[in-house]
Order: structure tokens, then sequence, then C-alpha cells
């Protein structure tokens, strides 16, 4: 069988492909695609060490129910966020992140 | 041995395809080839979760995220008006801070997998395969690795899956020999057993915020009106 750690790193690397999304983009829908990346690189984790600590072969699946709560309140916050994007379009005509500095000004 | 080098093989195409399509959704400029890629992605996330033996998970995840979230995304990128993101010096110089970041962050995880007890105990999939399939073809005896021990190092090889176990846990009165029996795991009916009792609260609690969720999109996207 496949190693944790495989599962792990894999994780690892699709969450920072995630932070490296919100970091780097501009776009705040894309920003916003990267948020749910980092969400389900989270979910492969639990997912995984939900298999790891099992006993008797059995997965534990308290972690496997987090998992299913992280996903729905993740479609909460995507219709709250998408919403919220269609209503800065509105105020502003554009969806990039650097057209919010009205506090600076 | 065949097949557990050919699960390897699997998890390392489908993980190898995630990433590559998690990086194109960085990189496209255009936000509905970034919702594409983010469709392959969760899908193959969705394998990987499939051969975790999370078939309900599995299920979860090609609906709400590759159904569901992906074609709100795309109803939005389409709906409203959105051009390109310009080139400019200072974009360049932001990506090469956000790619350092997020590289320190994979490498700690990566540190953290790695120094797992048992995490560098596997033989590399590919190598595996081939002596297993040599030993196929040719019928040579030659000994291949032994099997990683089941999990007595916690971050080894996963422990497998044991169905007559899950099915007596599923239903405590029934006697070892009908538990043996058990061909599969019924993840949903265990899942549920676990929502629905321990979890029960939180369940109705996330009940209200998917409808609070919803509500709350129709008030802020809706027209206000002037008058």
């Amino acid at each position: 069988m496949i190693p944790l750690a495989h599962y792990l790193i894999l994780s690892g690397i699709l969450f920072s492909i995630g932070l490296a999304g919100v970091l780097i983009r501009k776009n705040i829908i894309v920003v916003f695609m990267c948020l749910e990346m980092m969400l389900t690189a989270a979910n492969v984790a639990l997912v995984a060490f939900s298999r790891a600590q099992g006993t008797a072969g059995v997965p534990v699946y308290d972690a496997q129910v987090l998992s299913l709560f992280i996903t729905g309140i993740a479609a909460a916050e995507v219709a709250i966020g998408l919403a919220l994007i269609v209503a800065m379009f509105r105020a502003r005509r554009t969806v990039e992140s650097t057209a919010l500095n009205s506090l600076k000004d | 041995m065949f097949e557990t080098s050919l699960c390897q093989i699997l998890f390392c195409v489908l993980a190898a395809l995630a990433i590559l399509c998690a990086i194109g959704v960085v990189a496209y400029r255009n936000p509905v080839n970034s919702a594409m890629c983010m469709a392959v992605c969760f899908a193959m996330v969705a394998a990987i979760f499939f051969g975790m033996g999370a078939q309900f998970l599995g299920i979860v995840q090609l609906i709400v995220y590759a159904g569901a979230i992906l074609v709100l995304f795309l109803f939005v990128v389409m709906m409203l008006d959105i051009h390109d993101e310009g080139h400019s010096k200072s974009i360049r110089w932001h990506s090469c801070v956000g790619v350092f970041i997020a590289g320190i962050t994979a490498g700690l995880i990566f540190n953290v997998a790695i120094s797992l007890p048992g995490a560098t105990d596997t033989p590399c999939p590919v190598k595996t395969l081939c002596a297993s399939a040599g030993e196929l073809l040719i019928g040579d005896a030659r000994q291949v690795s032994a099997e990683p021990t089941a999990c007595t190092q916690y971050g080894g090889a996963l422990p497998e899956l044991n169905a007559a176990a899950a099915a007596s846990m599923e239903n405590p009165s029934i006697s070892a020999e009908e538990a043996a029996k058990a061909t599969s795991i019924s993840d949903v009916k265990l899942i549920g057993k676990c929502l629905y009792t321990h979890y029960n609260i939180p369940f109705v609690i996330l009940g209200f915020a998917l409808l609070s969720g919803t509500v709350g999109a129709v008030a802020l996207a809706r027209k206000i009106r002037k008058d």
C-alpha cells in the first residue's frame, strides 16, 4: 500500500500551490479557487490520517466526518464569497484585489 | 505484490495530474481555464479518495466540488465581464515572493512527512513493478524486496482495510463467522452512524450554516433599488 508520507506530501504540495495562488493572483475569483484548493488539501490529509490511525483495519470515521463538514462549510462559504464578489463588481466594475484601496485614499 | 505496485503507480499518476492541474489554476490568465483546471484537479483528488477506500467522500468531493462549486464559479466568471490581468514588473516581483513563501511551506510539510517513523521504508514503486513483472514473465524466482511490514510504523504503508472487523463494528450482534463473510466495507453506513450519533448537533448547525449561506448570498447579490 501507499505510505502515509506520500499522501501528506501530496497534500502539502496542493496546499502550497493554493497558498502561492492566494499570494500571487490579483483576480479575486482565482484567489477564491485557490482557497478551495487549500481546503481540499486539508481533506486529503484528514482522510489519510483516518486510514493510518485506524485499529484492526477499520478507519477512524471521525476524521471522515470532519472532512465532510469541511466540504459542507466550503460550499456555504463559496456561495457567500461569490455573492460578495458580485456585489463588489457592481460597486467598482472590477474584481482586482488591488482596486480595494478606498481606506488608503 | 504486483497489485501493490500498480496501486502505487496509479497514485503517482493521479497525484501528478492533480498537481499539474493545480499549477494550471494559478498559472492560467483566463479564469475560465483556471476553473476547468480546478475541476480536473478535484476529480483527481476524488479518485485518490477512492483509492484510499473513502468512497463516500470521493463521491461527495465529485458532487459538491466538481459539480456544485465549479458551476457556481463558472456562472460568476461568465456573468461578470472580467479582463485579463496585465503584465507588469510588480506582478513578476509579487510572483517571486509568493512562490518563495509557498516553497518554504511545501518544504516544511515535506520535512515533517518524511521524518515520520517508517516513511522511507516503502521501495520505489517502479522498481517493484518491474521486478514483479519480470517474475511473472520469466518465472524467475528471484526474491523481491520484502513486503513492507503492516503498520507497525506510523508513517509507513497504510494498514489494509479489514471488511470483517468493519462489519462487526457496524452491527455488533452478528457472529464472527457472519462478519467474516463481508467482502467490502460499507463506509456510508459507518460514516452515517458516526454523523448521526456523536456529531448530531454539529451536523444540524452545518445545516443552519448552509441555510444562512443561501439566504445571505441572495441578500448580498440582489440588485439594490435606489428609492
